[in-house]
């Protein structure tokens, strides 16, 4: 077999290099992803490129607040992409709650949950300061410190007590057959 | 035996690289367009070596890994049978039906496997290709007729010997309306902007694309650079003339002239795909169906039968 860590290299410049985003937007930060895309601040130079698929992503932009019911479709997106991902969280809520400190229904620390790599602080933080964990993000990829898709699979006990905390054992079932007695329900009307 | 493994091996190269370098034209030119500074022309090289570089991989079963292997293949199959300036292996054989019909076949690899994985939003993508897929061979099957009836022969190869003396083949009416039905059909082949139906990012969320993660979409990347060159390669040898340079005494420099002058014409059919497809917004589906079985049906099947004439 050939030894790939003689790539190695290679292939953390081609990570850092093509960060593919999956356009998850959560609460106001999904206001201030389109101006990174755009003309002014071009994200693309960077080879980021915004990618309705979790599949093929690599960076996962969580822009503002986290509620519970996104949270779940949070796990659901983070876990469906394959293994080198890093999670970049926007602003004051994933932090700490932000102005929702006290709100019942958003979550204060997001790191509880998924294993964030790099945080921005402000509410909303500009464009540049985007651009700055960015930057930050692929420094840390060349010299290998964006490491949480390692440690969602290391410390996965942690992180599964704390969904199951907050959302109750078999949550996933749970969602996923949340529908059907509704759907059966129309079907009977019909 | 061993030359021509080496010079398979060599053209595949080649239609790599460039289709590699045409695919990171597609997105600075189309960055340029909106007024953007855009990636670096190698960044489709950055993305496949990271997609092949994946630490974990999903697969849905047989089907799903064969589906991508055979598009691959069948793109590499084209590639062989379209003549590449004086090169080319199998030219002898290279018919117009043939390439036409090897073109379509990675279309059909990927929907293999986009159905077999279960997710429904790549069902409904191949369903659009599928329909997509039917749709352009109307205009691409009177182009192909008028062609064939004007040249009186269906080989490729003989095509291109025939327009060294006859000047190139949009320089004769019935074939330049063939030449623009065959554009219009191209920009659905390369999956361009007003027929990118079934891949439509944003509206179903890439399509049959949605399921391939890692090594995949890291091939399918290698079948799209292919593709991009093969057609664009087909295109200019049917219509622009192709490239038989015999300016110069040595071999060598001849190949390499008729590289550079095909290397040309692909760059300038491509740029026309670029143009349109930056500029136009995405067709429904219905729309698209009908569209191709209006005008470009129309506009080639007058070429067909002015040729005839």
């Amino acid at each position: 077999m050939v030894d790939w860590r003689l790539f190695e290299p290679l292939f953390e410049f081609a990570r850092k290099r093509s960060l593919w985003i999956v356009a998850f937007c959560t609460g106001c930060g999904g206001i201030e992803m389109p101006p990174l895309m755009t003309s002014r601040y071009d994200l693309e130079r960077f080879g980021m490129m915004p990618n309705p698929a979790p599949r093929m992503a690599d960076l996962f932009l969580i822009t503002g607040y986290v509620t519970p019911k996104t949270l779940k479709r949070i796990i659901i997106t983070y876990e469906m992409q394959p293994d080198p991902k890093y999670v970049m969280a926007h602003g004051s809520c994933p932090l700490n709650g932000g102005i929702y400190w006290d709100a019942y229904n958003a979550i204060k620390h997001l790191d509880k949950y998924i294993p964030v790599d790099v945080y921005i602080a402000g509410c909303m933080p500009r464009p540049e300061a985007v651009m700055d964990g960015i930057k930050k993000i692929m420094e840390m990829i060349e010299n290998g410190t964006a490491d949480g898709w390692k440690r969602y699979k290391e410390n996965y006990e942690y992180y599964k007590k704390n969904q199951d905390e907050l959302f109750g054992e078999g949550w996933r079932e749970k969602e996923a057959r949340k529908w059907i007695p509704w759907l059966m329900d129309k079907r009977r009307e019909e | 035996m061993l030359e021509t493994v080496l010079k398979a091996f060599l053209i595949l190269l080649y239609a790599t690289f460039v289709g590699f370098m045409f695919m990171g034209i597609i997105r600075i030119v189309t960055a340029r367009i909106h007024r953007r500074v855009g990636p670096p022309i190698y960044q489709p090289i950055l993305d496949t070596i990271k997609l092949l570089s994946k630490k974990s991989n999903i697969t849905h079963g047989l089907i799903y890994d064969f589906g991508i292997i055979y598009a691959l293949g069948a793109t590499i199959l084209a590639l062989m049978f379209i003549p590449l300036g004086s090169i080319s292996i199998l030219r002898a054989y290279g018919d117009l039906i043939l390439i036409t019909f090897l073109l379509e076949i990675p279309m059909l690899g990927i929907m293999f496997a986009a159905m077999s994985s279960g997710n429904p939003w790549a069902g409904l993508g191949a369903q659009r290709a599928l329909l997509t897929l039917l749709a352009i061979q109307v205009p691409l099957g009177f182009a192909i007729v008028a062609l064939a009836e004007f040249y009186g022969t269906f080989s490729t190869y003989q095509i291109v010997m025939a327009q060294q003396s006859m000047g190139w083949s949009i320089t004769h009416l019935p074939l330049l309306l063939a030449a623009i039905a065959y554009d219009i059909v191209l920009q659905a082949m390369f999956g361009k902007e007003p027929f990118d139906i079934m891949i439509a990012p944003g509206e179903i969320s890439l399509g049959p694309m949605v399921e391939f993660g890692g090594k995949h979409m890291g091939i399918l990347q290698i079948q799209h650079a292919i593709a991009l060159f093969a057609e664009t390669l087909f295109f200019s040898n049917i219509f622009l003339g192709g490239a038989v340079i015999t300016a110069f005494a040595s071999p060598i420099l001849n190949t390499i002239a008729s590289l550079a002058v095909l290397l040309i014409k692909q760059i300038a059919v491509l740029m026309i795909a670029i143009f349109i497809g930056a500029i136009f917004p995405r067709f429904t589906i219905d729309q698209a169906a009908r569209f191709y079985w209006k005008w470009p049906t129309i506009i080639a099947a007058t070429g067909a039968i002015l040729a005839a004439l």
